[in-house]
């Protein structure tokens, strides 16, 4: 692709900002997918995005991603300028969106290595067709189309005069080396230096910048300045520099009259009289240092216009994207991972030292240490928020992705739903987010697809208004609540009743009515069974919710469905802020320290031996108020040395995981903590019944117990 | 030189060129286990601990120990000694633990006695003899024989002191696990 220089840094950078501006575009875009039309402001915003992202593909050279930015910057161009009437807004919201979903298409490609190869030929041409509509139906009205969007650069730099009594004046005329290509530009190049000193600058020919035709009239002729400035000769021509494009500087003072006069001197140039005050410098190598300085300048005309000279042309493009970036700082989530770990060492050091037994030697006066001491506790713990809080991110992102998903299929199955957000800014930890996308997105499908009714039958029912779904999230009790509601048709009991019958999923004998709502639900979740007569593109195929109820299980969360048949369902997942951080039971077995969490633990119970029921095969159950649990001592199970056999001394947990409620059997509880969930080193094979291990407050490892491999 | 010892040390030599310090190259750590001193390339050696308390993993081979915990980070151990299949040690206060670091997965080395740093030029370096087949399970960790002054140490093939065989496959599937799970 770009053999000619290394662009293996660059392509980080290039994606991840690109990324983010499409992310941002696609966020606007929907934001106001439902207005008369954009706003100005999105208009420039769009604008904008597709001109970084096209100078940034064409530096990259991505050929294809380059012409379709400009063809939508083309279409915005317009709207910005002559602000047509009549826009198929829907129509512009699609394809903008289509052009961002072909960006990011390639730029998956390019992530993986492969050759961004799509052809954006079919998009440009409906680019090209939208745009002729809308041009076609400003003419119609007698708009005045503004001009081509060419790339407009200043015509000339135009310095405000700042005359004052000790300015001098002075004549410069540059000639170039004969060979000299683009002498406009090096001249251009002069002009800009010598911005700095002038009070007044002139120079002819005038349009040295988008005029190429400039540079031959500058190898002819020479390249003119008249300057107001007050610096003296020596300065100026230092300024100007000689360069091996450079031939000759002549620079002569001149008197206020003359400098008024403009260009009128032209043909007298070649006259001068070399005796008196100017001076000839004859060019000589120069170094290339300063050569590359003068030459940046030139890739962004439009930075240093201090005046256009043109009112009615549209100003050059504000450059405050950085601005709001610049708060934010993307870092590599194993160095996050890495200043966690240390700092929870840096907790542990603290309590090893803070409770020194050498501090316990009586008659000591810590009065001062103490005071040290609580200082250090606080900043530690506060240190400790920091961290936490900086795993921690908005939904927004993933909520704008189901707000285009609703779009898109909403759009496909011709009906009309509404979408909205509510507390978008709720933060959850960033793995959570990456584990709960899949899963929302294929319930906001379902909503889409089988929840809200066409808009036929919504009107036979006699529903008014538009279908709405409602994307909301909240915090309640160190959990996340994402829920996706409908007012859609709502589940339908009967339906999923007889087809949970059959496929022989029902209990013999057991009525209907016997079965609650939400045992009924509970079926959907099953693999393999979809009540939906047809399958779509987009759901009715029986996968997934299975799946979903799978992810969401996967990182200890839970699908709660709750439904009004005619007034629509709403499917609520209640899942963890973080991963990174439980809230546990820690407990004792033998030598080794255990953890479960404490949210799925019903009760402690202290039992005695007659509580307790041996089947001849060895298994053991217990009778606890009237329930008989299965028992599991831990100890056991796991081989240990020297654990508690006998019941009366040690500590029953029950919890209830999938529906089966199970006993297990501990030596001794120490207490709730709040843990850092760590992973067991991979080298370690997979240990039935164990997730994870922790560090405790005094650094000893305490491993993590999944009752849900403890029950298989 | 024979065919094997040319082809180690091509593979030396790749290894040593993708590693940035040179200065390391022929250089080993040796500790001795049972009566034998081995060596191990001194690229791996990522630090050299005492013994601290290890945290029991149920269900796994007698010779991986538990945890431990190294600044933060867990890592497994591992017994030298029984993984050698050796009459297992009393470990004391001298006993240590050599942290390894293997294409980023850290594993902790406990030996009996750790010796010093030697340098073993290429040429003093013998394939393992071959001829007891009854030696072959010993053997198998061992890719060459380095000779310094009169003694020998036996050079260890770390990929095959971590790794069994049959524990591939089971590595494979608690490393997708973790990719799903926590953290």
């Amino acid at each position: 692709m770009a053999e000619e220089f290394n662009t293996e840094g660059m392509l980080d950078v290039y994606l991840y900002e690109n990324e983010q501006l499409l992310e941002k575009l696609q966020e606007t875009v929907l934001e106001q997918k439902d207005a008369e039309c954009f706003d100005q402001d999105s208009i420039n915003e769009i604008f904008r995005t597709m001109h970084t992202i096209k100078g940034s593909s064409g530096i990259m050279m991505f050929d294809n991603i380059t012409a379709i930015t400009h063809k939508l910057e083309d279409v915005f161009y317009y709207l910005r300028e002559s602000h047509p009437e009549h826009v198929p807004h829907l129509k512009l919201v699609e394809h903008v969106l289509e052009v961002a979903d072909f960006i990011t298409e390639e730029m998956d490609k390019i992530r993986s290595g492969n050759t961004a190869d799509g052809d954006p030929e079919s998009i440009i041409k409906e680019l090209d067709k939208f745009l002729d509509m809308i041009k076609n139906g400003a003419k119609e009205e007698g708009v005045e189309l503004p001009p081509e969007n060419v790339y407009e650069q200043p015509k000339q730099l135009y310095i405000a005069p700042v005359a004052t009594d000790t300015s001098h004046f002075y004549k410069v005329y540059i000639t170039f080396s004969p060979n000299t290509e683009m002498a406009n530009i090096h001249a251009y190049k002069v002009v800009y230096a010598m911005k700095e000193i002038a009070e007044d600058l002139l120079y002819s020919p005038e349009d040295i910048i988008s005029d190429e035709g400039s540079a031959d009239v500058i190898m002819k002729e020479g390249f003119r300045i008249l300057l107001q400035a007050q610096c003296t000769e020596e300065e100026i021509r230092n300024i100007i520099g000689i360069g091996y494009d450079i031939k000759q500087v002549d620079v002569y003072e001149c008197k206020a009259e003359e400098f008024l006069q403009g260009f009128d001197f032209g043909g007298n140039v070649p006259q001068i009289d070399l005796g008196t005050d100017e001076t000839v410098i004859e060019a000589g190598a120069e170094p290339e240092s300063e050569q590359k300085e003068a030459e940046k300048p030139q890739m962004a005309p439009g930075d240093f216009v201090i005046k256009s000279k043109e009112p009615g042309k549209p100003k050059q493009l504000a450059k405050d994207k950085k601005n709001d970036k610049a708060a934010f700082i993307s870092v590599n989530v194993s160095k996050m991972d890495q200043l966690m770990d240390l700092i929870g060492e840096l907790v542990i050091s603290e309590s090893v030292v803070l409770q020194n037994p050498d501090l316990k030697v009586p008659g000591l006066n810590l009065a001062n240490f103490n005071k040290a001491a609580a200082q250090l506790s606080t900043i530690s713990t506060d240190l400790q928020n920091v961290i936490m809080s900086m795993r921690m991110v908005p939904l927004t992102t993933l909520f704008q992705k189901m707000n285009r998903i609703v779009f898109d299929v909403s759009r496909k199955l011709g009906k009309d739903i509404e979408f909205e957000m509510i507390g978008e800014h709720t933060e959850v930890d960033k793995n959570v987010i990456e584990n709960i996308s899949d899963p929302l997105m294929h319930l906001v499908r379902n909503a889409v697809d089988h929840g809200i009714e066409t808009n036929e039958e919504r009107a036979k029912s006699g529903k008014s208004g538009k279908g709405k779904i409602t994307l909301s999230a909240r915090t309640e009790a160190g959990k996340v609540w994402i829920s996706v509601a409908d007012n859609g048709k709502g589940l339908d009991r009967e339906k999923i009743l007889a087809k949970a019958r059959s496929q022989g999923l029902l209990e013999e004998g057991k009525p209907d009515s016997a079965y609650t709502d939400k045992e009924v639900y509970q079926f959907i979740t099953l693999p393999r069974f979809s009540t939906k007569e047809q399958v779509t593109e987009y759901s009715g195929r029986g996968v997934g919710m299975d799946v979903v109820v799978q992810n969401i299980q996967a990182i200890g969360g839970t699908l709660e469905i709750e439904s009004t048949p005619g007034f629509g369902s709403t499917m609520s997942l209640k899942i963890p802020l973080t991963l990174a951080i439980i809230d546990g039971i820690v407990m004792k077995t033998g030598d080794s320290y255990f953890v479960v969490e404490t949210g799925i633990i019903k009760s402690f119970v202290n039992v005695r031996e007659e509580m307790m029921i041996h089947e001849p095969n060895g298994d053991e159950y217990i009778m606890i108020r009237g329930e008989c649990y299965p028992v599991l001592r831990l100890g056991e199970w796991y081989g240990l040395s020297g654990y508690q056999r006998l019941v009366n001394e040690g500590m029953m947990l029950i919890f209830e995981v999938d529906g089966k409620t199970i006993c297990l059997f501990v030596d001794k509880l120490i207490g709730k903590q709040e843990i850092v969930v760590k992973p067991i080193p991979s080298y370690i094979k997979k240990v039935k019944g164990l997730s994870g291990c922790t560090q405790l407050g005094d650094g000893s490892i305490a491993l993590i117990l999944d009752p849900v491999g403890l029950i298989e | 030189m024979d065919e094997t010892s040319e082809v180690k040390k091509q593979e030396e030599q790749s290894r040593s060129v993708s590693h940035e310090h040179d200065t390391q190259k022929g250089k080993y750590m040796t500790f001795k286990s049972g009566n034998e001193y081995f060596g191990l390339k001194i690229q791996y050696v990522n630090q050299i601990i005492g013994f601290q308390t290890i945290t029991e993993i149920p269900e796994t081979e007698d010779y991986i120990k538990g945890l431990i915990n190294l600044r933060g980070k867990i890592i497994p151990v591992i017994d030298v000694r029984l993984r050698f299949k050796q009459k297992p040690f009393e470990y004391n206060d001298r006993t240590c633990i050599i942290v390894i670091d293997v294409k980023s997965t850290m594993v902790g080395l406990i030996v009996e006695k750790i010796a010093e740093v030697v340098e073993i030029p290429e040429e003093n370096i013998l394939p393992p003899p071959s001829i007891g087949k009854a030696d072959k399970s010993h053997n198998k960790y061992v890719y060459g024989i380095g000779k310094v002054g009169d003694s020998v140490k036996l050079l260890l093939d770390i990929d095959k002191l971590l790794n069994d065989d049959d524990m591939t496959v089971l590595e494979q599937v608690s490393g997708l696990e973790m990719e799903e799970g926590a953290v």
